[in-house]
């Protein structure tokens, strides 16, 4: 098989074949790492490339699986990992200039669990410093460029990961999210994104954004890729306090497009912000939804008006919590956007801070009641396409200083609350931009998520489109 | 106090850090906009409990 064919194949197709020996691992990484090296200097999607490393861990993963110790469905897979997660003798950096040497001695939980399933970790991807941001401009390594127009940024803070999934590097990447920053960037690269419930996959080992917020996420191109690397890494782990117990994650197993008689609910006042392109798509995306059996609501969660400002004030005041020590002996390494940020954040009072919290308990009730009436709810994942990076930080133009209907509370309320949600391509832009639609499920209903998310892919073929990037 | 002093008292919590003239006008105009924020926050919250979670080990039962 030729490289390019290899990196045509989604997780679940590469799985089988690696599985039956009609590829080898060692080709399947070959080929990716070619793919990163030949896009790099337009992407700038990695830190960190792990081409020795994981040039051996194939060679090894193609042994097992000839002397038939098979591993599961990620074994010989070449997958990549946002620069957020600690690798033992890899440089771990955060996108931070504090870090940009730093060598960690152990494995975050995720990498242990990767390298338990076999996985081949071929590259460490670039990031908002530390995940403070949402466009992945805000990095000490350079902005991440979008693989659907370079002149784009690819959405923060796991960009990286993202634009390396869009790009055909690798079928399978894992970043993490505390205001947005799974869902936002799948969004932008068209892509799925996904995060499940708070404490479903440990954090351990992982930089804190906000320690109330901070989940690990997963990018892949199907629904189906999704849960089968899900499996890989969920469950629980006494290291993370957040950690949930849970039985194994059989999330794939129990993957089916049954949605029949299923409501989901839009919460239409807070859609009057989003661009007429990505109302068209979500529209038109709802009908398929409504055509596979759903019933589709009118839902009116008026306490979200005020999601975003406290999603924003919550990690303002926890991440200054993480990053004061640094930030009193090297503030002037970070960023200058993101130590202004940190800053500002000092300056939150305690009373303040659990204020926010307060709102944020009445926010999460409303929400709780809205789920004894809808299994799912659903909105356009960002009002518009990824901004052109000339666009600055305000082309993301989020409005999180006021109560509004913005729909910036829609992108916002799903970490804050710890709920899972899954950003799935549903369209295009005029301009050839990818549009994203997310499904956000109640608390530990993960599987439902998942499901109705399988039953649109299962209707449609936006997800099967490929950004036109040549190497260079 | 007036609203240059409140930004100023805030702006003390930075234990020294150094910043430009135009970083600190930003990040005093970013302090007011919180200080709008907490303002509404505090009315919208104003009959919600106040969070009182404790930090008992996870999982202890009674008797156990």
């Amino acid at each position: 098989m030729i490289d390019a064919d290899i990196l045509q194949l989604d997780l679940t197709d590469l799985s089988w074949r690696i599985a039956a020996r009609q590829i080898s691992s060692s080709e399947t990484v070959r080929a990716a790492l070619t793919r990163l090296e030949q896009l790099e200097n337009k992407l700038n999607a990695f830190i960190t490339v792990l081409r020795d490393q994981a040039t051996v861990a194939a060679k090894q993963a193609d042994e097992e699986i000839a002397r038939g110790k098979y591993r599961g469905p990620l074994h010989g897979v070449p997958v990549t990992i946002k620069d957020m997660f600690e690798t033992a003798g890899v440089r771990t950096t955060g996108g931070s200039k504090i870090l940009a040497d730093w060598i960690p001695n152990t494995d975050a939980d995720l990498v242990e669990k990767l390298r338990a399933a076999g996985a081949i970790i071929i590259g460490k991807t670039n990031l908002d410093e530390f995940g403070h941001g949402g466009t992945s401009t805000l990095s000490h390594f350079g902005p991440v460029h979008n693989p659907w127009d370079v002149e784009r940024i690819a959405g923060g803070s796991s960009g990286g990961s993202a634009a390396a999934v869009a790009a055909g590097i690798g079928p399978l990447s894992y970043g993490t999210e505390t205001g947005s920053s799974v869902r936002r960037p799948a969004s932008y690269c068209g892509i799925v994104g996904f995060k499940p419930t708070f404490g479903i996959i440990s954090r351990h080992g992982s930089f804190r954004g906000a320690w109330s917020q901070d989940h690990v996420g997963l990018f892949a191109r199907s629904v189906k890729d999704i849960s089968l690397g899900l499996d890989a890494v969920a469950g629980y782990d006494p290291r993370d306090p957040a950690s949930v117990q849970q039985d194994k994650p059989a999330y794939a197993f129990r993957l089916e497009a049954k949605i029949k008689g299923m409501k989901i609910g839009v919460p239409r006042r807070f859609l009057d912000s989003v661009t007429p392109a990505v109302k068209e798509a979500f529209d038109a995306a709802l009908k398929v939804l409504a055509d596979a059996g759903c019933e589709i609501v009118n839902i009116d969660i008026p306490e979200l008006r005020y999601a975003a400002m406290t999603s924003n004030m919550t990690s303002s005041a926890e991440s200054t919590g993480i990053n004061r020590r640094w930030f009193r002996e090297r503030h002037q390494d970070y960023v200058p956007h993101v130590a202004r940020g940190i800053a500002v954040g000092m300056t939150i009072t305690a009373s303040e801070y659990l204020t926010v919290q307060r709102a944020r308990q009445r926010i999460r009730e409303a929400v709780r009641s809205a789920y004894e009436r809808v299994a799912i709810i659903a909105s356009p994942t960002t009002s518009r396409v990824a901004p052109l990076l000339s666009e600055g930080l305000k082309g993301n133009s989020d409005d999180t200083h006021h109560a509004s209907f913005n729909h910036s509370n829609m992108l916002r309320f799903p970490s804050m609350l710890g709920l899972p949600g899954c950003s799935l391509p549903i369209g295009f832009s005029p301009e050839g931009m990818p549009i994203g639609m997310q499904l956000i499920g109640a608390w530990f209903a993960d599987q439902t998520v998942l499901n109705s998310a399988l039953a649109y892919q299962s209707e449609t073929d936006w997800h099967t489109k490929r950004p036109a990037l040549a190497p260079g | 106090m007036n609203d240059n002093n409140r930004v100023a008292h805030r702006l003390a919590f930075l234990d020294g850090a150094a910043f430009s003239q135009a970083d600190l006008e930003s990040m005093a105009a970013e302090i007011e906009d919180n200080e709008r924020i907490i303002a509404e926050l505090e009315e919208f919250a104003q009959t919600t409990p106040w969070i009182s979670l404790q930090v008992q080990p996870a999982g202890k039962k009674v008797g156990s």
